[in-house]
């Protein structure tokens, strides 16, 4: 499979990165936290794979539909 | 046989209905792998049920002496079919005839569709293709004028697509591209689905072109756009799946405002205690958790229809049973900015609560609710007036009512969780925590000077928010009996299939005062 975006289902502010660019993740797995309402809600990785790349940093406003980290196989 | 000539000729008008626009365009319709018309009605109704109304309306052609030499039949099919064993009227549109529009229609046909619904009392579910019987820039050369839409002293159609809302389920299924009337068509429904290679809109991609946007039919209308606006509310791969998902919605409501929904016998254990609620929601308030498992969990194993999924997401809207009798469920969803309710959400609750008022179905309500969405874009989309919308919506229902308070229940948006004017039931989890305000931020507003003034205001709001929380468990709260009941998790599906069976003598087979909108 080729490179597959990962997108924020919300607008929020980016609150940690989880699994930063060469980790490994399965489906489901958390790879940053928003923050939002003083809740921390997980971007998941839609598919396993590799963290291609995290676009976004700690702190960064994302908007409802953002690419905001890469997965390659 | 005395009237073998005219059996014939009827037989044979008949035969000219079956070949809808021809062999060529049936075939386009086949190879972009969309059923025709015909194929449509016969997959989605019962075996062998669909009786057609007015098979041989269309246009024809006669020779020199008289006889018919061609009929091209009116691109709207319709007619009455078991779903089920439950009857129901269906009505489509032939894309094969002039791409559906109205230049082939015959009005009456689907006026004809939607005023039996209406007086027969029965679910119509309409298969939109194409304009759905609305005009093209055609017509007007071939009536010779320009149409006024609405006509003179107002429109059939427009007036069953509204009055029906209010007396009969409404279904709509986009399957191809869907635009003008058969885009209002298909939105003024009570639940909508389109097949993941359709597009609906008000006017495709060669209108929206001269007005500067140079978009695809996927990107001005596909499926992602309209089931993340509420165009729509569900999208499948096949017509097969749309078919299956009227099936399903249908099954959960009356045929009528004149009915109640029907009950069904009930396999799952109304008393089963499910160990796992005692451990979904996470001790940690800042972590968010699945609510699709717990609704599962509690309703009758298998029974939750999910409709909107995509639009208003932090609130999870769907129909279920409990202990065989259909409900319609509402829970929050923590991942979609921790509850909180945006201006789409409060317009899905609306909606949502006004289908459960119209067709007199209890409403269960899972909440976790931290309050209304804050901030500019908030402010911007008016949540609080959609807010108060939805509240009052809740306020002005009359179906029996059970709200579970699973975690939140925060300012305004707190309060919305049960009719106000009349007794629900309700039930908090041991997790639940409520407040006029989240402790944080609020400390800042309401303690300013206390902070302001002290030497180390780090420590001080540390000092203030440890004291406040002490105060705020739910048992303090239930000591005053400000809450009725707290109550294991585990015991909620008994609980909800217990309140299910109280609702069930307080429903009324009859029109609501409401009056739904789409």
């Amino acid at each position: 499979m080729a490179e597959s975006p990962v997108k924020a289902e919300i607008t929020a502010a980016v609150w940690k990165i989880e699994a930063g660019p060469g980790t490994r993740v399965a489906e489901g797995d958390a790879i940053l936290l928003l923050e939002s309402m003083k809740m921390e809600i997980p971007v998941a990785a839609p598919r396993s794979g590799r963290v291609k790349a995290v676009l976004v940093a700690e702190g960064d406003l994302v908007e409802e539909g953002q690419v905001v980290a890469t997965l390659e196989d | 046989m005395v009237w073998q000539a005219e059996l014939e000729e009827l037989r044979r008008r008949e035969e000219f209905a079956r070949r809808m626009g021809g062999a060529d365009k049936v075939k386009r319709q086949h190879d972009a792998g969309r059923l025709t018309v015909r194929e449509r009605v016969e997959t989605l109704a019962d075996p062998g049920s669909f009786h057609e109304i007015g098979a041989i309306a269309g246009r024809a052609g006669y020779d020199a002496e008289g006889r018919l030499t061609e009929l091209t039949p009116s691109n709207c099919v319709f007619g009455r079919a078991t779903l089920d064993g439950r009857p129901a009227v269906l009505v489509g549109d032939d894309f094969t005839v002039r791409g559906g529009s109205a230049d082939a229609t015959i009005r009456e046909k689907p006026l004809m569709a939607e005023r039996m619904a209406n007086e027969f009392q029965l679910p119509i579910i309409r298969i939109i293709e194409g304009s759905g019987g609305g005009g093209s820039v055609k017509t007007i050369e071939t009536t010779g004028r320009a149409n006024l839409p609405g006509g003179v002293g107002g429109t059939g159609l427009f007036n069953y697509t509204t009055l029906n809302l209010s007396a009969v389920p409404v279904v709509g299924l986009g399957l191809g591209s869907v635009a003008g009337l058969g885009a209002a068509r298909l939105a003024s429904s009570h639940y909508s689905v389109m097949t993941k290679s359709s597009a609906m809109f008000v006017a495709g991609p060669p209108v929206v072109a001269r007005l500067g946007e140079d978009l695809s039919k996927e990107q001005l209308g596909g499926w992602e756009i309209q089931t993340r606006s509420g165009g729509v509310d569900h999208a499948v791969e096949t017509e097969e799946e749309a078919f299956a998902c009227a099936r399903r919605f249908l099954s959960y409501l009356p045929s009528s405002v004149h009915g109640l929904p029907p009950a069904i016998p009930c396999e799952d254990d109304p008393g089963r205690r499910d160990e796992k609620l005692m451990a979904a929601v996470p001790r940690d308030r800042r972590r968010v958790y699945q609510m699709r498992p717990i609704i599962e969990s509690v309703v009758d194993r298998g029974s939750f229809f999910e409709m909107g999924k995509m639009f208003g997401r932090s609130i999870i809207t769907g129909l279920a049973r409990l202990d065989g009798r259909a409900v319609a469920v509402m829970a929050s969803d923590p991942f979609f900015y921790g509850g909180s309710w945006t201006s789409d959400t409060c317009q899905k609750v609306v909606r949502f609560i006004d289908l459960a008022e119209t067709f007199h179905l209890p409403v269960v309500y899972l909440m976790d609710c931290p309050g209304f969405m804050v901030g500019l874009e908030a402010e911007r989309s008016a949540t609080i007036r959609h807010g108060v919308r939805a509240m009052a919506a809740m306020n002005q229902c009359t179906v029996p009512w059970c709200t579970i308070v699973v975690r939140n229940a925060f300012g305004v948006a707190g309060a919305a969780h049960q009719p106000a004017g009349r007794l629900s039931l309700r039930y908090a989890w041991l997790s639940a925590r409520w407040g006029s305000l989240p402790l944080e931020g609020g400390i800042e507003a309401a303690y300013r000077a206390e902070i302001d003034a002290a030497e180390d205001p780090a420590a001080k709001l540390a000092e203030i928010e440890a004291r406040l929380n002490q105060l705020r468990s739910p048992f303090r709260t239930a000591e005053t009996f400000w809450i009725e009941e707290i109550i294991d998790p585990r015991e909620t599906r008994p609980l909800l299939c217990d309140f299910a069976r109280l609702a069930d003598p307080l429903r009324r087979p009859e029109p609501s005062r409401l009056q739904m909108r789409p």
